[in-house]
């Protein structure tokens, strides 16, 4: 084992830094609506034309073809330096759809659509959960029927997360008709400017209207827009899962450290309301120590677990011990801090700059629910790292 | 940067492994509750000067090494002589003659966990020649006079544990600053990593066999989800472990953070594997012919060891641009 960085990692390292000193934007993302999305997209842009975006995505679909480890170099300095947060209206477009073509898609789809997601053109979202199918995805209802070289697609589709701003959707539906379960589902490249399709918001918690309801009627998809094989969908949206569960979240993991690191000031400089300084609070200091470790942990975790990617090539049902890790010390630590700010943590207005810290307390439950929830964690952990008996 | 083990880390591991296992199972503590001394045995190995100096008769390998040893040494809850003998070593590095004693095993070792004006405590080996206290800032050497002691039951029936007064120990050398102690935290972490692992193992086992209502218990989820957690605190204190041994071995800045991180994340899963690893059995789980009390009794002994969680946290908590009231 070794944790030295090449000279090559260090150059890269002091590039990224200084170019990001020099290229975050001076202004604050809005906090809702199409101008936020137009922040993101102009961002991925500015990304693209100085040469950072698709960090590791291979050369020949104009990524960098970097390594793992300049990609946690990378993450890891853009939390440094504050920099627009990566989880935003790009995300589904870079995290999940360009993979998923690269790994499953046609010639003619990774000409049409891989650059467009790496300058920010495309927004993508993702249409797998409906109302009835969410952590039993399997069960999925819309359906679609083949008519001359089209599908058309009926049904409904829900959490579509940015619904609204995407130009594409990754869409699982039902093909086969009569078909049960994982088979006779396909993966489709869906235009949402298409006609028949309508997006209804729903407002959540957080005060905002970044999900959706998703309906579709009799909406036409071109049979060319198929991702792997018609009636493969299932293959093709678990090379999509494996994505999310395997780096997609790495900005995330290490942008941890520096959020602990931001609570233990607070601590350092909040009172309490009977006046102690709440770092001086044993319990406060007790919790926020083991925060600390495991927010280290998840580092080494993330370097371990692309060190066995080096090794084996594949991340393993490990991503589910780091989902559940990322998104339980980050829910603790949210929960923590209410805490730590009194009366100060009551002031909301929905804006994730403004107040970050009831931002993401009331985001804990969305990172422990979206993108399979905790429980259905511990069900992958149980089948496939520990293969104990199934519950199902 | 390459944090998994290398094909040479992953036969050390493999190799105290296979030693640990045949010569002390952990069901040896049912037939011989307290493991005889085999200081010269362990020396002959190699184990006592895995990662002490060639020079000083050593095998010059490091403590990343030495931490992989400590962790199939915690899952059998192995000779707990060896963590002392080894750590004696490092403390004695600058007097050659004891150090020489130690490393081919003619000398014994107690470590002395409590040092008050009136009542010291040791434990471990009986007829040891010296005493070994670490702290943050040194770790002494003592002569150890065991004649005026009197010898008292430790939860951990595996250990020998001794309480007297001041007059049974006498100052022989004192090396300052803080390796020992460090040193001791990453060995102690990996014997606390390798009980979860053992506890976790235990417990998948039997919850594939043991029927209730018509299935195997591991199908339930209030059996699996625990069992899930057990896997996800290993995972996480082993990856902490790894990164802080590795942290230690190459000198970074902030070693100690990360080696008093791994601390933390060990004892917790030591603590909380064990214990959920009992509950899980269920009636078999409590009693004395099962192994998981075994463990359960390790991890709350090496738990006390080298400091409290208090002291471990404060280095995490030791933030740049931290305010600081006088
Ligand atoms: C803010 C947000 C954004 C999202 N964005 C998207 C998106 O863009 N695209 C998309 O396709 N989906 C999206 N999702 C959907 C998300 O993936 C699902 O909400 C999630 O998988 C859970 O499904 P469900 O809501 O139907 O809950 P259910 O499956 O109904 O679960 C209800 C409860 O039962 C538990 N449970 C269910 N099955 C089991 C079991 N076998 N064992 C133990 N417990 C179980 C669950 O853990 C949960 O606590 C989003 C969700 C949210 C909240």
């Amino acid at each position: 084992m070794d944790l030295r960085f090449t000279e090559e990692d260090l150059r890269f390292r002091s590039r990224a830094r200084s170019w990001l000193k020099d290229n975050i934007p001076k202004t604050a993302r809005p906090a809702h609506g199409a101008e936020a999305a137009q922040f993101d997209r102009d961002w991925q842009r500015k990304l693209y034309e100085h040469g950072w975006a698709g960090l590791i995505w291979p050369r020949e679909f104009g990524g960098l073809g970097l390594s793992e480890v300049q990609q946690v170099i990378w993450y890891e300095e853009c939390a440094r330096a504050g920099a627009p947060h990566y989880i935003n209206t790009t995300y589904v477009a870079l995290m999940h759809a360009g993979p998923t073509i690269i790994a499953c898609g046609t010639a003619r789809q990774k000409a049409d659509h891989l650059q467009r997601i790496l300058t920010g053109e495309s927004l993508w979202c993702q249409g797998f959960s409906e109302p009835n199918a969410g952590s039993d995805l399997a069960s999925l209802k819309t359906s679609a029927v083949v008519d001359g070289d089209d599908l058309v697609v009926n049904g409904s589709k829900t959490w579509t997360t940015d619904g609204q701003h995407a130009d594409f959707q990754e869409l699982l539906i039902r093909t086969t008709p009569g078909s049960e379960r994982h088979k006779g589902l396909t993966w489709v490249i869906c235009d949402m400017s298409s006609p028949g399709i309508t997006v209804h918001p729903i407002k959540t918690m957080l005060g905002d209207e970044h999900v959706n309801t998703t309906f579709y009627d009799d909406v036409r998809i071109p049979l060319t827009n198929v991702v792997g094989d018609l009636g493969g969908g299932w293959k093709t949206a678990m090379s999509t899962l494996a994505f999310e569960r395997g780096t997609g979240f790495i900005g995330d993991q290490l942008a941890l450290y520096e959020r602990v690191n931001q609570a233990i000031r607070l601590a350092g400089k909040t009172r309490l309301e009977d006046g102690t300084l709440a770092i001086h609070d044993s319990n406060i200091a007790g919790r926020l120590a083991l925060i600390k470790a495991d927010t280290m942990a998840i580092r080494a975790m993330t370097l371990a677990q692309i060190s066995e990617i080096q090794q084996s090539g594949n991340p393993g049902p490990k991503g589910s011990i780091m989902k559940l890790m990322v998104t339980g010390t980050s829910k603790s630590l949210s929960h923590l801090v209410a805490e730590i700010l009194g009366w100060e943590f009551m002031e909301f207005n929905g804006d994730r700059t403004d107040h970050p810290w009831t931002y993401e307390y009331l985001w804990s439950w969305v990172y422990t629910i979206a993108g399979g929830t905790s429980e259905i964690q511990r069900e992958i952990i149980a089948d496939q790292l520990l293969e104990l008996p199934r519950a199902r | 940067m390459f944090l998994a083990l290398d094909p040479d880390e992953q036969a050390i591991s493999d190799a105290a492994a296979d030693f640990l296992v045949n010569e002390f199972p952990l069901e040896r503590l049912h037939k011989v509750p307290r493991d005889i001394s085999k200081l010269e045995a362990f020396a002959e190995l190699g184990w006592l000067g895995l990662a002490a100096p060639e020079s000083a008769g050593g095998s010059g390998l490091t403590i990343v090494e030495e931490m992989l040893f400590f962790i199939q040494n915690g899952r059998v809850a192995g000779p707990l002589e060896i963590l002392i003998q080894v750590l004696a070593i490092a403390a004695a590095q600058s007097a050659p003659a004891v150090s020489e004693s130690l490393i081919c095993g003619k000398a014994g070792v107690a470590l002395l966990v409590e040092q008050a004006a009136d009542r010291i405590r040791l434990i471990g080996n009986a007829d040891a020649r010296y005493a070994l206290a670490v702290s943050p800032r040194c770790a002494s050497l003592f002569e150890l006079n065991l004649a005026n002691c009197q010898s008292v039951m430790c939860l951990d029936s595996s250990v020998a544990m001794y309480t007297g007064d001041g007059t049974m120990i006498r100052p022989v050398l004192e090396q300052a600053g803080g390796a020992v102690w460090q040193q001791a935290q990453i060995d102690v972490s990996a014997m606390q990593l390798g009980l979860a692992e053992r506890a976790l193992e235990m417990i998948v086992g039997y919850a594939k066999q043991r029927q209730t209502f018509g299935r195997a218990i591991g199908a339930y989820q209030a059996v699996r989800h625990p069992c899930a957690d057990m896997a996800v605190r290993v995972e996480t204190a082993r990856s902490q472990l790894f990164y802080a041994a590795t942290a230690f071995k190459e000198g970074h800045e902030d070693a100690v953070m990360q080696t008093d991180g791994a601390r933390l994340l060990a004892d917790r899963a030591a603590k909380l594997n064990t214990d959920t690893n009992i509950q899980l059995h269920g009636g078999i789980g409590v009693t004395d012919e099962h192994s998981a009390h075994l463990l359960l009794k390790r991890a709350n002994l090496l738990g006390r060891l080298f400091g409290t969680s208090r002291q471990h946290m404060a280095s995490l908590l030791d933030v740049a641009g931290m305010p600081r009231e006088a």
